[in-house]
């Protein structure tokens, strides 16, 4: 497999000066497989727009465009993207996207398409040349032909959102973004009015359980990507319950669950090259006991598994 | 399906808060058996399509969050705060809430006493809360024919299933089995509801839970704790349903106290006087 990041920052797209390095553009990442034409992107973010272009530069000339999108969820900053992705708007492209959808009744079609709006933007939807197809996801195992295959997870987040596991050749790709850590959500004070043993039990085991699923998920990953998008510090501070992770506990994940690569995703908006640079000297020396390679994700490296 | 209004202040006001706790959050939809089963459906379908069904509130919680389970209670007690309660005139919204609770608390009280796993006792809980779903749309639907099914029983001092079937084409433990099918609520919970009239006909594996929500729902109707429309039960079903838990109906005597004080502890935190529950 071939992994190459077009967009590497959470929230929302911050170009910039300070952000040249490791680029501006929200989630978008290619995902190629040697011996076979097949082309898999995950999120729709601003990176996808560069992605689009590169596409019609260097797939089209081949023959038309055939490809699926799996989104990882439907926030903005995951789908902001998809009106500026010109493969859409050609007659010639077959492109079926893939997503988890809330427990609101909209498709995921209506969700997406939804910001193809007169009002938000001068296409609609309906209008595309592509032949689009919009399949909701659940958590699952799936066989996407080929010799390639995929297990779904949802992951802790605001909204429901999937982590993907794809198989191909004995080598392991793995998205983990966006998430928080489960918690104990219930009062674990006996002192406190509110306290229920049971709740409270009953939240302890259902967060340890849950987390230990999901180191199962990612575990033994040639290359995983996951959501880093504070220091423990500001995590504590104030973002708890923002639905992310902080980096030193993505970290700890990686190296209890023998991953080999392990991209650290969806950056701060406000986090500078320069701050990512003294962090990566932190977190990112090699040489540790347990040969996992640590970066930070950077619009436009590309890495073979 | 709408929420009973009965609840569906607290859960405006409780879900409304920024500042919800998640004890207040469970507290609150778990006193409101249309929201219980609202949020198990979600987390089984999201979750679990086919296997590891979930019957517990705190664990949809941790999984879900708080904000997903929040808009859910919203959204479902706003459909109930509109208007519903003249639909329920049939089977008095309030009355038909205490019997829910009523029979949820007894059940697991009694699980209590039977010393089952304190991690599996939400479940009996629950199971006793959601028992008369079934019920919720029968009313709400075919109020008419409804009305005329619970007099029929009242009269007849009949079984309220042959009422419902004569006069509305469906009883409530089979309406209440095509919800819980279709809402993915587990076999378990499933099952209390379909055969809680009937606990023996219910799998061996499920039968020491459905056999307690029985007796539970007889304990709660005896004891008039609420009303959900059945007549006294025959004592020689009484007897099946003891014999099949190994209880005594006079082991069931210390129970009393802890069930009352589990349903005031209920209507306190929802703010109900004792004028608004008559």
């Amino acid at each position: 497999m071939r992994v190459r990041f077009w967009g590497v920052r959470g929230s929302i797209p911050c170009p910039g000066r300070q952000t040249v390095k490791y680029g501006g553009n929200t989630a978008c990442i290619e995902l190629r497989f040697a011996g076979s034409d097949r082309l898999i992107i995950i999120d729709a973010g601003s990176g996808i727009r560069e992605l689009g272009n590169f596409m019609m530069a260097h797939d089209l000339p081949r023959g038309p465009i055939r490809t699926s999108i799996y989104l990882s969820h439907t926030h903005w900053d995951h789908i902001m993207g998809f009106p500026f992705f010109t493969p859409i708007y050609l007659p010639s492209t077959i492109l079926q996207v893939f997503g988890p959808v809330n427990h609101e009744a909209d498709t995921l079609e209506t969700v997406v398409g939804g910001q193809m709006a007169y009002r938000y933007f001068p296409v609609r939807e309906a209008e595309l040349a592509a032949t689009i197809t919009y399949t909701s996801l659940k958590e699952g195992r799936f066989d996407l032909g080929d010799g390639i295959s995929l297990t779904t997870r949802y992951l802790n987040h605001p909204l429901l959102c999937l982590g993907y596991r794809f198989e191909y050749q004995g080598k392991v790709f793995c998205t983990a973004f966006d998430i928080e850590p489960y918690k104990n959500l219930f009062c674990t004070d006996p002192d406190d009015p509110s306290y229920d043993e049971a709740m409270a039990a009953e939240g302890e085991f259902a967060a340890l359980e849950q987390n230990a699923e999901l180191e199962r998920f990612v575990s033994g990953a040639d290359l995983l990507v996951y959501d880093a998008q504070y220091t423990l510090k500001e995590y504590e501070l104030s973002r708890a319950g923002w639905g992310h992770t902080p980096m030193e506990e993505a970290i700890a994940v990686a190296k209890r669950n023998s991953v080999r690569r392990m991209a650290l995703f969806h950056h701060d908006p406000m986090r500078t090259d320069n701050q990512l640079d003294d962090l990566a000297k932190i977190y990112c020396q090699p040489g540790g006991d347990d040969n996992l390679e640590i970066f930070f994700a950077q619009e436009g490296v590309e890495i073979a598994l | 399906m709408p929420s009973l209004s009965t609840t569906a202040s607290k859960v405006l006001e409780v879900c409304n808060s920024p500042r919800t706790s998640a004890n207040d959050l469970n507290r609150v939809i778990s006193l409101d058996p249309v929201l219980t089963g609202n949020v198990l459906k979600l987390i089984n379908s999201a979750y679990y399509s086919s296997y590891n069904q979930n019957s517990s509130l705190a664990r949809a919680i941790i999984m879900l969050g708080l904000n997903t389970v929040k808009n859910l209670a919203l959204s479902t007690a706003v459909i109930g705060a509109f208007g519903k309660k003249s639909s329920f005139t049939t089977l008095p919204m309030d009355a038909f809430w205490v019997h829910s609770i009523g029979v949820g608390v007894t059940a697991k009280a009694i699980a209590t006493a039977r010393n089952v796993l304190s991690t599996e006792r939400e479940e009996y809980f629950v199971a006793g809360m959601l028992h008369d779903l079934g019920k919720i749309p029968l009313n709400t639907c075919f109020s008419e024919n409804y009305g005329q099914a619970l007099q029929l029983a009242e009269l007849e001092q009949n079984s309220l299933l042959n009422a419902e079937q004569l006069l509305v084409g469906v009883d409530h433990g089979v309406a209440g089995r095509l919800i819980g099918e279709k809402w993915h609520l587990g076999p378990v919970i499933i099952e209390a509801i379909a055969h809680h009239h009937a606990p023996e006909q219910a799998p061996d594996e499920h039968r020491d839970l459905v056999a307690t929500v029985a007796l539970a729902n007889l304990y709660a109707n005896i004891n008039k704790i609420g009303s959900a429309g059945d007549p006294p039960p025959e004592s020689a079903f009484l007897m099946r349903v003891l014999e099949i838990v190994g209880l005594k109906w006079d082991d069931l005597q210390p129970l009393q106290a802890i069930v009352n004080s589990e349903i005031d502890k209920a209507q306190v935190f929802l703010n109900l006087t004792e004028r608004e529950m008559k």
